[in-house]
């Protein structure tokens, strides 16, 4: 018998001519293969292959940046699972919600992980903001990705509150109902866009058919796509940027 | 303010000419740069490993909250009945909170389309990008500024009995003046002493929508009335 | 070779030519055609017939309607109400946000449960954060002398309906 461990299983499997087809570069110990894993990868390419150490810390930027990008990942993974048990028409919905929270496997824990994944995610979308701000990590040349920022801000709103309708309880339509009434009162086009957002004069099916379409595609479309040039933009613009640093040890000349 | 160094920008048609800056950034308003050698690390593993661990956390700590807390779910929809209280989602009931003082038009169009482009126009206003600390230039000034401004927000908003936003506008206030004279004194006193104007500006912003969001949420019942946390319905 | 080049900068400058002509009407088009295509999604997104249920509805006779007599219809979130001369009808939608009021018999008042609001019978604001008093709405009589109230029709405020 010829003796196998785990360690040379694994690199017999590396050699084979499929592996190889599929993985161009090799295990990860040296610089060369470190840098194939991140620029021979599509999703890891955004990634530099080499980053500034200091930008590693937590005090840095308190990966609130991270965070939103996680709880956005969870919305989406729990989003596309619930919506295999949703339907979005009334009273449909409704029993949709009672059938997910008795007779769905794990339904309720879904449910619930989606719900405190949307407030972690509008939270630390806020958290990251005022980080950056008190950072000053908006000056030239990072004063646009600001800006996409802030739209990144609106679009996670809207996906929260587009999702809010569709339980289509109590609370979700007395609270949309609000809302649009408020929409109503902005000046000569607030009774337009409110007849648009609800496809109708009052909260109803139409209006939840809509939210639903807004909820489960436009608007995560729209994150997607500003969250690519949002991320694209702090590679271009020389990587994170964490609290102002005092410049007088240049002057001194120090090294560390 | 120096003046702005030569262009020397390649100026041609020819779509091969590769042009030499691609940015210009002005020498007084860069972020601020060490100019000595940063360390660099490999992206693999350093920086994908802990983004592999935040991801983790972040999945384990959602599913523990998920776990133990419920999502609410109440009644069926029903148009023909209001429940009372009626509240928006925790994130909007610092707004449904400033309709009770202000009329729709202002606290639900107003006021939040003002606060989304002051937010979007802040790396564009040159206060933002040249401030120093508040108390380092011309105190004098400075104070009667505080003070004018200070004054005109709490008569503003006292005028519509909002006191969820004039208490914190003196509460800032005292702090944005307990900074002056600073610069003697413990690191936290000179921290404050560092604060620039736009910063005191946003902090302000950022207390007065925390406050607003947390008596909607704790504080408010049926018909909007106050109440104590224990006998307010708190929605998730 | 210079001189050649120097002509060509000369034709340039007397004006656009037909590459320029030809690219502006090409922008153009695209401009058009994107300008059209959103009017025409926008047109699309409206809809043009709604479901929603008919805003006529039969009150009864007048004379159900004594002075002070207040009746709540809950489907067409209407109150109908007797008068010194005759019956009118108020909308029952808070002139706030929209949320369904009650009628309180024993304080006489109309009161919405969103913001504490509190209307008078005839619809007028006595407290609370309502902009505009409650909506009177068109009431009419049927061959058979039946009250007819019409929720999507506003009449002016105090025109009260002799029966």
């Amino acid at each position: 018998m010829r003796e196998m461990s785990l360690g040379s299983l694994g690199s017999r499997l590396r050699d084979t001519g499929l592996y190889r087809s599929i993985v161009r570069h090799g295990v990860a110990d040296t610089n060369r293969n470190r840098s194939l894993i991140i620029f021979e990868n599509l999703f890891l390419h955004v990634h530099p292959v080499k980053v500034r150490e200091k930008t590693l810390r937590f005090s840095h930027t308190y990966w609130l940046g991270g965070i939103t990008l996680a709880s956005a990942l969870v919305l989406i993974a729990t989003g596309i699972l619930l919506m295999f048990y949703y339907h979005p028409s009334v009273p449909q919905a409704y029993r949709d919600m009672k059938e997910l929270a008795f007779v769905v496997e794990n339904g309720t824990f879904l449910r619930n992980l989606h719900r405190w994944a949307a407030h972690l995610m509008v939270l630390a979308a806020f958290l990251h903001m005022l980080r950056v701000f008190y950072h000053h990590a908006y000056r030239p040349p990072r004063q646009f990705n600001w800006v996409v920022g802030v739209v990144l801000l609106l679009v996670t709103l809207l996906l929260s509150y587009t999702g809010y309708l569709l339980p289509w309880d109590q609370l979700a339509f007395w609270g949309v109902s609000v809302g649009t009434n408020m929409a109503k009162e902005a000046p000569l086009i607030g009774e337009q866009v409110r007849f648009l957002l609800l496809g109708g004069h009052a909260v109803s099916e139409n209006a939840l058919l809509r939210f639903y379409v807004l909820h489960c595609v436009v608007l995560p479309v729209a994150l997607l796509l500003l969250l690519s040039v949002h991320i694209w933009r702090v590679r271009k613009d020389g990587g994170v940027q964490g609290p102002p640093e005092e410049p007088d040890i240049a002057d001194r000349g120090e090294v560390p | 303010m120096s003046a702005l160094p030569p262009l020397g920008v390649v100026d041609s048609a020819d779509p091969l000419e590769t042009p030499r800056r691609v940015a210009l950034v002005r020498p007084d308003i860069r972020p601020e740069v060490r100019r000595r050698e940063e360390r660099w690390v490999m992206t693999f593993p350093h920086l994908i490993v802990r983004e592999v661990i935040l991801f983790q956390i972040v999945v384990i700590g959602l599913a523990l909250a998920a776990i133990l807390f419920d999502a609410p779910l109440l009644g069926i929809a029903n148009p023909l009945e209001t429940p009372n209280p009626a509240k928006a989602p925790w994130y909007f009931l610092g707004l449904q909170e400033l309709l009770h003082y202000f009329p729709p038009v202002v606290a639900g169009v107003l006021m939040p389309t003002l606060t989304v482009l002051a937010l979007a126009v802040i790396p564009y206003a040159r206060i933002n990008l040249t401030a120093g600390p508040l108390w380092a230039a011309r105190p004098g000034r400075t104070a009667a500024g505080v003070g004018a401004a200070t004054v005109l927000l709490v008569a503003l908003f006292a005028a519509f009995a909002c006191w969820p936003i004039v208490v914190p506008t003196i509460l800032v206030a005292a702090a944005i003046f307990a900074a002056r004279g600073g610069e003697s004194g413990g690191r936290m006193r000179r921290r404050l002493a560092r604060v620039t104007l736009p910063e005191w500006i946003m902090t302000w912003f950022v207390v007065v929508a925390t406050i607003l969001t947390v008596i909607g949420t704790f504080f408010r019942g049926p018909g909007w009335s106050l109440v104590w946390p224990w006998d307010a319905a708190v929605f998730g | 070779m210079r001189e050649d080049l120097e002509d060509l900068s000369g034709i340039e400058e007397e004006g656009p030519n037909r590459r320029d002509f030809f690219s502006r009407v090409g922008l153009a088009a695209c401009a058009v055609a994107a300008v059209g295509s959103g009017i025409v999604t926008l047109d699309y997104l409206k809809p043009k017939v709604l479901f929603e249920p008919p805003t006529r509805f039969r009150a009864g006779s007048p004379l159900d309607y004594p002075e002070g007599v207040v009746r709540f219809n809950r489907q067409q979130k209407a109150y109908v109400i007797g008068a010194p001369g005759g019956v009118y009808a108020l909308s029952a939608v808070c002139t706030h946000l929209g949320c369904i009021t009650r009628y309180l018999s024993d304080e006489k008042c109309i009161a919405c449960p969103c913001h504490g609001s509190r209307f008078d019978l005839e619809g007028n604001v006595i407290h609370g954060p309502a902009p505009r008093p409650l909506q009177w709405l068109e009431m009419q009589v049927d061959a058979t002398g039946t009250l007819l109230v019409d929720t999507s029709v506003t009449i002016p405020h105090g025109r009260v309906f002799k029966a």
